[in-house]
């Protein structure tokens, strides 16, 4: 687990660091950090939903494909949102409750790519006495092309 | 049999894998996913209450569930030269270890446009007891050059 021992696990350390409901300006850039995609990182997500079509895996099977190489699967966003945000961003505020996804792709990413995320909290709103976040997402890869877009609804801890 | 743009029709089912939530798939999904929210790791912390929700112990990721529909679509298109365009999710229930999910999906309609053809899945995730844990629809695209392959 390489790049887990890099990345602090405990998001208890810099909870205090980390924006609440209240302090959430909705169109407010947050801040990201490049990430190289590794074919390690690509293999450890697969094999933790399962996934077994070769073109993740099988360098020479996907040369014959049409993407020309191993790709990521398209939900490969979901280490990407961990692995593109520091520590403080408050996506890791224990307690943080997924209401709900939706996401659009290009075009996959690939081992070896330099992504970059551009985020923002859209919005925020109450309901039935739940504090709502939803925040929206796109990420880039080295070229400036668009891999994927999303939104994600989250209820915030209290 | 392989699906293609001309033989879908509404109503049509795609059955996704079954998938076996355990302690250990959960924390394989924290390693994986970078997310190590105490939600999924710490049962004393899980005692506690969210507001008016208590889960009564840890629970998987929704992500989790994102994922196995994901593989469920990709596995579905990739051998037609179709395309994952898009996914949608609403968390209906939490999912605890013990529980086995299996994702499917149900062809909803069929749309051309001027310069390709479209696919909308509606999905459904239950447990072993039939209860329905995740809602969504996802959009497939089957180029007229197909892809993929």
């Amino acid at each position: 687990m390489a790049q887990a021992e890099a990345f602090e696990t405990d998001f208890w350390k810099d909870a205090n660091l980390r924006k609440t409901w209240d302090d959430i300006v909705p169109g407010e850039p947050r801040k990201t950090i490049p990430y190289t995609l590794t074919r390690q990182a690509i293999e450890l997500y697969c094999k933790s939903v399962g996934e077994t079509n070769p073109i993740y895996f099988d360098e020479a099977y996907a040369k014959t494909t049409r993407y020309g190489g191993l790709i990521a699967p398209p939900s490969i966003h979901i280490l990407l949102m961990f692995s593109c945000t520091p520590a403080d961003d408050w996506m890791r505020s224990p307690g943080t409750v997924n209401a709900g996804q939706s996401w659009s792709y290009n075009i996959p990413a690939r081992p070896g790519d330099v992504i970059t995320l551009q985020a923002r909290a859209l919005d925020k709103f109450i309901k039935r006495e739940r504090l709502f976040v939803v925040h929206d997402n796109v990420f880039f890869n080295q070229k400036g092309d668009v891999i994927c877009s999303g939104r994600g609804w989250t209820i915030r801890p209290m | 049999m392989t699906a293609t743009f001309d033989n879908l029709s509404a109503g049509d089912v795609i059955d996704g894998p079954k998938f076996a939530v355990s302690r250990e798939s959960i924390r394989l999904f924290c390693d994986a996913s970078l997310d190590y929210n105490p939600l999924h790791l710490d049962d004393d912390y899980m005692k506690g209450n969210f507001g008016k929700t208590n889960f009564g112990g840890i629970i998987m990721h929704g992500m989790n569930n994102f994922g196995l529909i994901s593989r469920m679509i990709t596995d579905w298109a990739c051998p037609a030269g179709a395309v994952h365009r898009r996914l949608e999710t609403r968390w209906v229930k939490p999912v605890r270890p013990g529980d086995t999910i299996q994702p499917r999906g149900i062809i909803k309609a069929k749309q051309s446009t001027e310069k390709s053809r479209w696919v909308l899945i509606d999905v459904v995730v239950k447990n072993q007891a039939g209860e329905k844990v995740a809602t969504g629809e996802a959009l497939v695209e089957f180029p007229r050059d197909l892809c993929c392959q």
